[in-house]
C-alpha cells in the first residue's frame, strides 16, 4: 500500500476515519470513511473539491475535531487531542491581534515550559528563517499579508513540531508573494525534514510542493488517487514537469468539481 | 488648533449666557446663582477641606465597590460565555436583573447590612457587576473561533486557554463593559449617598439643599463632572487608545484588519 515506506512504520496512520456534521438539511456525511498513511519526513499535498472536507481531515490528524468513526495513529500513539508535535497552519492564520509577532510566536513556547532566553532565542532565530528579522515588535496588523504568512510560519516552526499541517495556507495571498513562499517552504521542509500534511484545492500547489499528491472525491470525502511525485527540487510552479502533472491532477479532480457545481445549480435552483 | 478654540469659544460664551440668566433672568438671582459664586464655593469647599474629604470618601468607596465588581463581573462574564449551561442559567438571571435600577437594592441592602459601608458598597457592586459581566460574556461568545483553535494547537487548555486567549481576544467587548459598570457604579453610588447620609459628594449635595446653599449644590456637581471625566479620559481613554494602537483599530486603517480575515 502506497505511503508505507519500505523502512519502517509510517508516520501518521488514518484509518476508517468518518465525520458527519449536523446542519439545516438533517445529518450530512462530511468524510469517509478514509484510510491513508504519511511517511516520516513526507510532504503529501491533498487536493479536492471544495466542501470535500480536506480542512475537517486536517482537523481531525491536529486533534482538534473527533472523528465519529475510525481512529487517526501518530508516531504509533491514538490522537485523543492537540498536541506540540502536530502544529497546523490554519487558512486564516490565527495570530493573536494582541500580541507583538515575538510575542504570538512565544505564546506556545511559554506554554511547553521553555524559559525566556530560550524563548527569545527561538524566536529570533525562526523569524530570520522566513525573512522577518527586525519585525519582532510589529503588531499583526501592521504587516502585509504575506509577512502574516510568514509569521504564522514561523510560529508554527518554531514549536519544532514532527509535522506540520497546512491548510490552505497561502490561499489568500497574491500570485508572487505565493511563488517565493512556495520556495522558501521548499527550502524549509528540506533542511529541517519535516513531515508536512498540506491541504489545498490548487493543483499547481500541490504538484509543485508534494513528494506524493492525493486527491480527494467530493463530500463525503474519500481517497480517489494517489500520485508519487518524482519530479527534481527544487521546482517551480510554471516547470513544465509541474503544469503536466497539475493537468493530470485537474483531469482526475475534473468530475467530482463538475459534480460540486451541479450540486450547487441544483440547490440554487431549489431556493 | 481650530477645533479647540471652537470649543473654547462655545465655552466662554455658555458661561456668559449663565452669568446673564443670573443677572437679568425671571427668577430671583439666589436660586441662579452665577459662575463667580459658584467659583467661590468651590474655593471654599477646597480651602475648608470639605470637598476633600468628600471626595476621598466618595473615591474610595468607588474604588472599592468597582474594583470588586470588576473581579466578579469578569468571572462571571468568562463562565457565562464559556459555560453553556450557566447562560443558560446566570446569564439569563443577569439579564433579568439588568432592568433593575441598582438604586431600588438599597432597601433590602439597608436591612440586611443596616446603615453602613456595607450597603453602600452592595448597592455599588450591584449597578457595576451586572453589565461587566453581560459585556464580557458577549464579548467571549463573539470572539472568532480561529483565536480558540489557535491557542488550542499551540498547547493552551483551561485556565490558560482563558486568561491567554479568550480574555483578551474579548477586551474591547470587556473594555466596553468596564467603562459601562463605571459610570453604573458612579450613579448608583451618587444615588445611594443622597439617599442615606453618610459623608461623600452626594451628602455634599444634600447639605447644600439643606441650607439653601445653590452655588455649593452646583460646586459639588462640577466637581462630580470633573471626576467623572478626569478618570474617563486619564484611565480608560488611555486604555482604548492603546488597544486600538495594538489591535489596529484607529479610525486610520479600520479597513486593513478586516479585509484581511474577509479574503
Amino acid at each position: 500500500m502506497a505511503g508505507i515506506s519500505p523502512n519502517g512504520a509510517p508516520k501518521l496512520s488514518v484509518r476508517a476515519v468518518e465525520k458527519t456534521f449536523v446542519n439545516r438539511q438533517g445529518v450530512v456525511s462530511a468524510l469517509g470513511p478514509l484510510d491513508f498513511e504519511i511517511r516520516e519526513g513526507e510532504f503529501v499535498c491533498v487536493v479536492g473539491p471544495s466542501g470535500c472536507g480536506k480542512t475537517t481531515l486536517l482537523n481531525i490528524v491536529a486533534g482538534l475535531e473527533a472523528p465519529d468513526v475510525g481512529d487517526v495513529i501518530f508516531d504509533g500513539k491514538p490522537v485523543l487531542g492537540p498536541g506540540p508535535d502536530r502544529i497546523v497552519l490554519f487558512q486564516d492564520l490565527g495570530l493573536f491581534p494582541w500580541m507583538t509577532v515575538r510575542r504570538n510566536i512565544e505564546f506556545g513556547l511559554r506554554l511547553a515550559g521553555l524559559g525566556r532566553v530560550e524563548r527569545r532565542k527561538r524566536a529570533a532565530h525562526y523569524l530570520r528563517m522566513v525573512h522577518l528579522a527586525g519585525f519582532h515588535t510589529s503588531y499583526i496588523h501592521e504587516l502585509s499579508g504575506g509577512m502574516k504568512q510568514r509569521v504564522a510560519l514561523a510560529r508554527a516552526l518554531a514549536m519544532d513540531p514532527v509535522m506540520l499541517l497546512m491548510d490552505e495556507p497561502f490561499a489568500a495571498l497574491d500570485a508572487q508573494t505565493r511563488d517565493m513562499l512556495h520556495a522558501e517552504l521548499q527550502e524549509i521542509w528540506s533542511g529541517t525534514g519535516k513531515t508536512i500534511l498540506f491541504v489545498t484545492h490548487n493543483v499547481r500547489e500541490a504538484a509543485c510542493l508534494a513528494d506524493r499528491v492525493v486527491t480527494m472525491t467530493r463530500r463525503p470525502g474519500r481517497i480517489k488517487r494517489e500520485f508519487v511525485v518524482d519530479i527534481p527540487r527544487p521546482r517551480q510552479i510554471e516547470d513544465r514537469d509541474v503544469g503536466g502533472l497539475a493537468a493530470r491532477l485537474r483531469e482526475d479532480l475534473r468530475e467530482e468539481i463538475e459534480a460540486v457545481l451541479l450540486e450547487e445549480r441544483r440547490r440554487a435552483k431549489e431556493r | 488648533m481650530p477645533r479647540s478654540v471652537n470649543r473654547g469659544l462655545f465655552y466662554l460664551a455658555a458661561l456668559a449666557a449663565w452669568q446673564a440668566l443670573h443677572l437679568w433672568g425671571p427668577w430671583p438671582s439666589f436660586l441662579v446663582p452665577g459662575p463667580v459664586q459658584v467659583a467661590e464655593a468651590l474655593i471654599a469647599g477646597f480651602a475648608d477641606g470639605t470637598f476633600l474629604i468628600g471626595i476621598a470618601v466618595t473615591m474610595r468607596r468607588l474604588l472599592l465597590g468597582y474594583a470588586l465588581s470588576l473581579v466578579l463581573g469578569t468571572v462571571l462574564g468568562l463562565l457565562i460565555g464559556r459555560v453553556r449551561w450557566m447562560d443558560d442559567t446566570i446569564g439569563s438571571l443577569l439579564l433579568g436583573l439588568q432592568t433593575l435600577p441598582s438604586i431600588c437594592w438599597l432597601p433590602l441592602a439597608i436591612i440586611w447590612f443596616g446603615l453602613n459601608e456595607r450597603a453602600i458598597q452592595f448597592v455599588v457592586v450591584m449597578g457595576a457587576v451586572l453589565a461587566i459581566a453581560i459585556h464580557t460574556s458577549d464579548g467571549v461568545k463573539n470572539i472568532p473561533p480561529i483565536y480558540v483553535r489557535a491557542g488550542r494547537n499551540l498547547g493552551a487548555r483551561g485556565p490558560r486557554l482563558l486568561t491567554g486567549i479568550i480574555l483578551p481576544a474579548a477586551l474591547p467587548a470587556v473594555l466596553t463593559g468596564a467603562k459601562l459598570g463605571w459610570s453604573f457604579a458612579w450613579r448608583s453610588l451618587m444615588a445611594a449617598e443622597l439617599l442615606f447620609v453618610s459623608l461623600g459628594l452626594g451628602q455634599l449635595l444634600m447639605v447644600g439643599r439643606e441650607l439653601n446653599d445653590i452655588a455649593q449644590v452646583i460646586a459639588v456637581m462640577v466637581v462630580i463632572i470633573a471626576l467623572g471625566l478626569l478618570v474617563d479620559n486619564l484611565v480608560f481613554g488611555r486604555i482604548e487608545r492603546r488597544m486600538r494602537r495594538v489591535w489596529g483599530l484607529g479610525a486610520a486603517l479600520p479597513g486593513r484588519a478586516r479585509g484581511r480575515r474577509a479574503a
